[in-house]
């Protein structure tokens, strides 16, 4: 059952920050040295998600120039709704797919990887763990 | 499907080595078989980069094994099929072909003496199935492609293969989306487990084959699918060769070949969700071999095979307040 707290909000971006730093995921076999700044983009708005060893340090609201950041994630609204859902629909379920589809084949409607490419594969599995998290956040615990 | 083993259970599966020779060159290939020796041979490639691990499900797969004589290979410098003693493979890049693909796969069959076998690959393993059918269909009873298109461009990756990149675990993740939410959570990281595995280069290595050298948009009509029937199965969450690229292969090699969706899957179905796959690939099995008359369904779902829903993932309790 989804959260009633509405997606990308104030409240909702506090609770995907415990998640995260909940995870036990985020701990194991290295990942606590994930510690790259990335930006999500849900249509116009975007927000900086600060990591300190694998955790998130900080949320921001419409980084500036006075930030910094090695890659990012962008997409509308809906497609970042289909991949917070508790069942994501085929190719909005994970970042490397919905990419994939937008970068490779040109589609419309999905999420697209924007930045640093070696960096985000240095840290792929704890990035992508981080995002997987957003749909974990927005079902109220994923069960 | 039989999962339930207990404390001193021994599984049905042998492994052992056969050698076949290849461009030339002598190779060790390790293989499990499960099955009666006089059962209808079934060939079961893994998908790039992985080993025969994959089809662990299937091989113990009573349903299945009561009747196939079911062979799981891992490919040269995969698995335990190490590389040849004979070549100094060291000193240059690992780098599959779709020529060196088929050699591989008919030297295999002929090593192992099988009688009209039937072949079945996902993924590297699926699209190979249109040269197969091409240039060998003399050799094979029939072709299942899983995860099977006329082109699979883009993931032919340099991060894939980069000694600043922990490529052992990169290798894995960047297929972690190719399977489906509704597969359940531990096939899917047994699946990427398999893929860590993998040695360095290799995975990038077989990619150059899907992702560059396989390219049969403007050749399905030399696919002699009318003398060996083929099979493109592709499930609803394979993102690199969608359904919908399926049928479009099979439609542009015309007579002979049946595409079919599965619904609720992915890349990987055979380890991502064995229990489905299994009773997908069943009904797959019964028309090859006569013993189902009716037709295919254009899109297989869970209910046709009476498998129940999982749960979604990522699931993870929330911690008590």
């Amino acid at each position: 059952m989804a959260t009633e707290t509405e997606f990308a909000s104030h409240e909702w971006w506090e609770s995907f920050k415990e998640t995260v730093n909940d995870d036990p995921e985020m701990q194991v076999r290295g990942h606590d040295k994930f510690d790259e700044n990335f930006y999500v983009e849900i249509g116009d708005e975007r927000v900086l998600i600060e990591m300190h060893g694998g955790q998130i340090s900080e949320i921001v609201p419409n980084p500036t120039m006075n930030h910094r950041w090695s890659f990012g994630v962008e997409g509308d609204r809906e497609a970042w709704e289909e991949f917070v859902q508790e069942t994501p629909p085929a190719f909005n379920h994970e970042i490397i797919a919905s990419h994939y589809r937008s970068a490779v084949r040109n589609e419309d409607g999905h999420l697209q990887l924007t930045g640093d490419n070696k960096k985000i594969f240095q840290n792929l599995r704890a990035f992508q763990r981080t995002l997987d998290l957003m749909r974990v956040t927005h079902n109220d615990g994923g069960t | 499907m039989s999962t339930s083993y207990q404390p001193g259970d021994v599984e049905p599966i042998t492994g052992k080595y056969v050698h076949a020779e290849v461009e030339g060159v002598d190779h060790r290939i390790y293989f499990e078989e499960a099955g009666p020796e006089d059962g209808t041979p079934l060939l079961c490639q893994h998908t790039a980069g992985n080993n025969c691990q994959e089809w662990r499900h299937l091989l113990t797969d009573e349903d299945i094994t009561d009747e196939f004589r079911v062979i799981a290979h891992d490919l040269p410098y995969h698995g335990k099929s190490v590389p040849p003693t004979t070549q100094e493979w060291w000193t240059e890049d690992y780098t599959m072909t779709a020529k060196k693909f088929t050699e591989t796969l008919v030297a295999i069959a002929d090593a192992l003496d099988l009688e009209d076998p039937i072949y079945m690959g996902s993924s590297m393993g699926g699209n190979i199935t249109l040269e197969l059918a091409d240039w060998y269909p003399d050799r094979f009873r029939a072709l299942i492609g899983l995860e099977c298109g006329a082109h699979s461009p883009g993931f032919y990756i340099d991060w894939l293969d980069h000694p600043q990149v922990n490529t052992t675990e990169v290798n894995a993740y960047a297929c972690w989306g190719l399977m489906a939410p509704q597969s359940p959570e531990q096939f899917r990281r047994e699946t990427m487990y398999l893929y860590e595995q993998g040695a360095t280069g290799v995975f990038k290595g077989d990619l150059y084959y899907y992702s560059v050298d396989h390219d049969y948009r403007d050749k399905l009509d030399q696919v002699n699918a009318d003398e060996c029937p083929l099979y493109i199965v592709n499930g609803e969450y394979d993102y690199l060769t969608t359904p919908e690229d399926g049928r479009q292969t099979a439609e542009g090699v015309g007579d002979g070949a049946v595409a079919i969706e599965m619904a609720e899957i992915g890349h990987f179905p055979m380890s991502e969700h064995p229990e489905l796959f299994n009773a997908y690939v069943r009904e797959i099995l019964d028309v090859i071999t006569g013993e189902r008359d009716e037709a295919l369904p254009d899109v297989i779902t869970p209910d046709d095979v009476g498998i129940e829903y999982h749960p979604p993932g990522p699931a993870r309790e929330k911690p008590a307040e």
